[in-house]
């Protein structure tokens, strides 16, 4: 049967809402605040062993011979793992695109520093790492192919022999009548950037128990696991084992991103597990573990961009050349950031034809992972500097020329012209509410008082798109299968009326088991203590990816409202029996099942389900006695994209906007943030104060990523930003804490109307500081066009303005 | 291997007694010895906080420091934060209300420093907030609803007298 799911928190089926839209306290929080929640460190299992991994230190090189016998012969040391042992179990990694990989442990050669070569299961983690030190490695260095530029050239050395080149992947995607744009345009500009690799940094690194039964051949995995059911399918994939035999149990984590990586780890675990007949084996990974061979690095990119423009300042083409450094392998769904543009490919713009010159090159660096946003970040910093660019020789405002440029908020839904459908919006409603709250017109007055004292103060104003619940046919262009990627819960009444949701994904930081919470309260009219989510491995939940792609809070909510729907259809059938009336003649309202027209004929939830448990003689013949209703959810309305890669993917399309003042001190080359405000439009918000939260967490990322974050390596393939003294995370000093203002214009295509939110603010704020640093930088002729604009950096160009 | 010491101390008011090797970490002589796992680490070089427990009132950062020069010390931890009888500590009902946390990993290190903070500074200003806290690392709030929690356990530990 077709399912109406509520539109708005006027359509569920309480008199007034209590709960849902509220920014109620995370049922999550006691456990954390107490230090009791279960992270996988707490985790100890009888008989574990802890495992330690070796490393190389070169970027390129033959693998002469290893010789684990010293490392063997340490006491304490159980069992030892290398290449050998992963071709002998393991199919070569899966990746995204195909064939762009090796094995979990180097076998022939290593192709970037920090590669795993080998492994030991130890007593403790001391001896461990002790032992790795009595591993004898013979390398013979090659040459490391390091710049992406010479990497993609025809005659470049070869990070994978079997290829005929580093090209992992090349496309030209072409929408509209690009080329006729350009050719008519009266202005035409270009300009090329450079965004450094930064990544997502969760202060918990990743960690894993393995066991390997090796009776059933079954495994048995805890684990930091973003998305377990998903990890389970490659393990199964990896050792070519039945998946019912594998169970993945995700323990709560300390952040994720989208960057916890893990793949490797949890592979040589299971094969030390295996090797050790079967005794748990623990992995955490550290720190510098993370930094130079974890899920830590993202988005390496170089770009050429150049838009078409009209007199009047309207945009009528955009080209984006990219080449996009993916590291040695594809085997951290990296890639997948580079197509994630797409879905947003014009912004907030009516730009009719746009063209995406896309280049995928190999290297000797470690592999680019996902991260919060997937991509559109840098891709939005280049497109917002071009915005600028044309605004100042128009002279337009930046405000103006992007007004002129928004979808208007009549069209929608608008198909923009890289394919993706954008549900609603009110691009200008925020662009207005920002420069009010900015007090924009004294701003600039302010701005062009400092100016004139030669101080360098600049504005950038910026809205973009946050593509919201994410499908897999927004990837299938490399390589990716299927469409539609569904969450499920599992909703459960007991004889005492108490509620349970079973889900697959485990804690992470959004407070999506409190949203479920809030949710169930009320539906079934309950206080918020009588619900309680639990996570239930991967062979226990109904089908789930869990959080990703801007999308479980959409997702979790069809899911719930559609458990609930079923298990409310149970027990008005019940009902309707008690009651000897027809089921269509009972409604739920409040927690109250009661006959319509007729208040005081009435039963509570409670009652019900307790009736159906527990008196069988009660029950139509139609009814099994089991309060409970189990739904999954996926976007509707997916499909195959055409040959362009043109699709309805992200179902959801939220809005900010963002204005930043900016001083940039020339002696020094140092930005400061003067002032910031957000005007944030993610349609319902089933929690404000989550979602609050995470355009907070979001900006101080964007803050990291356009002013100090980067991953930086040397000629030779070293990192040498590998610890935290050298990869600078955003402190309490540097991140602002921006006047903030909702808007809601909901989707019109999910339930109660909630858009994917906790993106929104890392996809526009790198964009905004650096329309602000160019704009505090346009008195002395130069631009910023780099990534993150760190102190040397400004500093260099400013000294160079002045030696012109 | 060097030979085992035997390190005494205090947490939370518990005497304990381990033999650990001397180049054992005091985290995880907290964590794995003592069974104190509400303590994370997040980076183990001493750079993000995470870790940070009192140590006879101070805040240290116990990935860097190790276990023998603990001996004879006096410790609090996030495990200590709370009553016996399960009443949450005014930080931790702050960090509940103002929304101190996201994912909660670095949060027992953080509230650690705030303890050492309002022992000190009662009613602190948001520049000596920002001081006392410039050297821990939170990768999920973007620190203003910390602030906000600080300042709301200022505010419920005045009221406590």
């Amino acid at each position: 049967m077709a399912f109406e799911f509520p539109k708005s928190l006027d359509d569920l089926p309480v008199s007034k809402v209590k709960w849902v839209g509220k920014p109620v306290n995370r049922v999550e929080d006691p456990q954390l605040v107490t230090g009791k929640t279960e992270f996988i460190d707490n985790v100890t299992l009888p008989g574990m062993l802890h495992c330690a991994i070796l490393h190389s230190p070169h970027a390129h090189a033959r693998i002469k011979s290893i010789d684990m016998s010293r490392a063997a012969a340490l006491p304490g040391v159980v069992t030892t793992l290398t290449g050998e042992d992963a071709e002998r179990w393991t199919r070569p990694m899966y990746t995204t695109p195909q064939g762009w990989g090796g094995y979990v442990l180097a076998t022939d050669r290593v192709r970037f520093v920090g590669e795993p070569v080998a492994a030991v299961a130890a007593t403790s983690r001391y001896i461990a790492e002790d032992a790795l030190e009595l591993i004898d490695v013979e390398y013979e260095p090659i040459d490391p192919i390091v710049d992406a530029f010479a990497a993609a050239q025809p005659d470049s050395p070869k990070v994978f022999e079997d290829h005929d080149d580093n090209i992992m992947y090349q496309r030209i995607f072409t929408w509209g009548e690009v080329e006729e744009a350009f050719q008519k345009a009266d202005h035409v500009y270009k300009e090329s950037f450079r965004w450094n690799r930064v990544g997502a940094n969760p202060l918990e690194t990743f960690g894993i128990i393995s066991e390997w039964d090796i009776v059933e051949d079954s495994l048995t995995c805890r684990g930091s696991f973003q998305t377990p059911s998903f990890m389970a399918m490659g393990r199964a994939a990896t050792f070519r084992l039945p998946s019912n035999k594998v169970r993945f149990i995700a323990q709560p984590h300390g952040g994720s991103f989208g960057g916890k990586g893990g793949g490797r780890g949890t592979d040589i675990t299971l094969m030390l597990s295996r090797k050790a007949g079967g005794r748990p084996v623990k992995w955490i990974e550290d720190r510098m573990e993370y930094l130079s061979s974890g899920g830590s690095q993202a988005w390496d990119r170089h770009y050429d961009v150049s838009i078409a423009v009209k007199d009047d300042g309207t945009v009528t083409a955009l080209r984006v050349k990219l080449l996009d450094d993916m590291g040695a392998t594809a085997e951290g769904f990296g890639a997948t950031g580079a197509v994630k543009p797409m879905a947003s490919f014009t912004g907030c713009y009516a730009i009719p034809a746009a063209e995406y010159d896309l280049t995928l090159v190999a290297t000797n660096k470690l592999p680019v992972s996902p991260y919060r946003g997937m991509g559109p970040p840098p891709h939005n910093f280049v497109l917002e500097q071009m915005m600028d660019i044309a605004a100042r020789d128009l002279d337009l405002d930046p405000a103006e020329i992007r007004r002129r440029n928004f979808i208007p908020a009549d069209q929608f839904p608008y198909i923009i012209a890289s394919g993706n459908e954008y549900d609603s919006g009110e691009y200008e409603a925020a662009l207005d509410k920002v420069l009010e709250m900015a007090g924009y017109e004294d701003l600039r007055r302010e701005q062009e008082e400092a100016r004139a004292e030669g101080r360098l103060v600049g504005i950038g104003v910026v809205s973009t798109i946050e593509p919201g619940v994410f499908d897999w046919n927004a990837y299938t262009v490399i390589g990716t299968a299927g469409i539609g990627i569904p969450e499920g819960v599992t909703v459960a009444i007991d004889t005492m009326g108490k509620i349970t949701a079973r889900v697959g994904f485990a804690l992470e930081g959004q407070g999506q088991y409190t949203v479920i919470t809030q949710l169930l309260a009320e539906y079934f009219g309950t206080e918020l203590e009588d619900v309680r989510v639990v996570h239930v491995d991967n062979l226990s939940a109904p089908p789930n990816f869990g959080p990703g792609g801007s999308r479980l809070g959409v997702a979790i909510t069809g899911a719930v409202l559609g458990a609930a729907q079923r298990l409310t259809e149970k027990l008005t059938k019940v009902a309707a029996k008690m009651f000897e009336v027809q089921p269509e003649d009972i409604e739920l309202l409040d927690g109250m099942l009661r006959v319509k027209k007729v208040p005081e004929s009435q039963l509570s939830v409670r009652n019900v389900a307790a009736i159906m448990l527990n008196r069988s003689d009660m029950l139509p013949p139609d009814v099994d006695p089991s309060p409970q209703a189990t739904f999954a959810w996926t976007a509707p309305d997916r499909v195959e994209p055409d040959e362009q890669g043109r699709v309805k993917s992200y179902l959801t399309a939220a809005n900010a906007c963002h204005l930043v003042m900016v001083e940039i001190d020339p002696g020094t080359g140092k930005v400061e943030i003067l002032k910031y405000y957000i005007a944030d439009d993610c349609g319902t918000r089933l929690n404000p104060a989550n979602v609050e939260g995470m355009i907070q967490g979001a900006l101080a990322q964007g803050v990291g990523a356009a002013l100090l974050e980067e991953y930086v390596y040397d000629d030779d393939g070293q990192l040498l930003t590998a610890s935290f003294m050298d990869y600078l995370l955003p402190t309490i000093h540097e991140v602002p804490f921006p006047e903030k203002a909702a808007l809601v214009t909901p989707s019109p295509f999910t339930p109660l109307g909630a858009k994917g939110a906790g993106e929104s603010a890392i996809h526009t704020t790198p964009a905004a500081i650096m329309c602000a640093i160019n704009d505090a930088l346009l008195p002395l002729g130069v631009r910023a066009k780099e990534v993150p604009a760190s102190p040397n950096r400004l500093w260099k160009l400013i000294q160079g303005a002045s030696d012109q | 291997m060097a030979a085992k010491r035997d390190v005494r101390l205090t947490v939370n008011g518990v005497a304990y007694e381990a033999s650990v090797e001397p180049r054992m970490t005091l985290v995880d002589m907290l964590r794995g010895e003592l069974g104190l796992t509400g303590t994370h680490v997040g980076c183990e070089h001493g750079v993000c906080g995470a870790c940070t427990v009192l140590m006879d009132g101070r805040a240290v950062r116990s990935c860097i420091m190790l276990a023998v020069q603990a001996d004879g010390a006096e410790f609090m931890t996030v495990e200590g934060l709370a009553s016996e009888a399960g009443e949450l500590h005014p930080i931790q009902q702050a960090f509940i209300e103002e929304r101190g946390l996201q994912c909660g990993f670095c949060t027992p290190g953080f509230m650690m420093t705030i303890h050492e903070l309002l022992q000190e500074t009662p009613d602190p200003t948001e520049e000596e907030i920002k001081d006392a806290l410039g050297g821990a690392i939170c990768r999920c709030t973007g620190y203003e609803s910390i602030l906000k929690s600080v300042r709301s356990a200022a505010k419920k530990l005045q009221a406590l007298g």
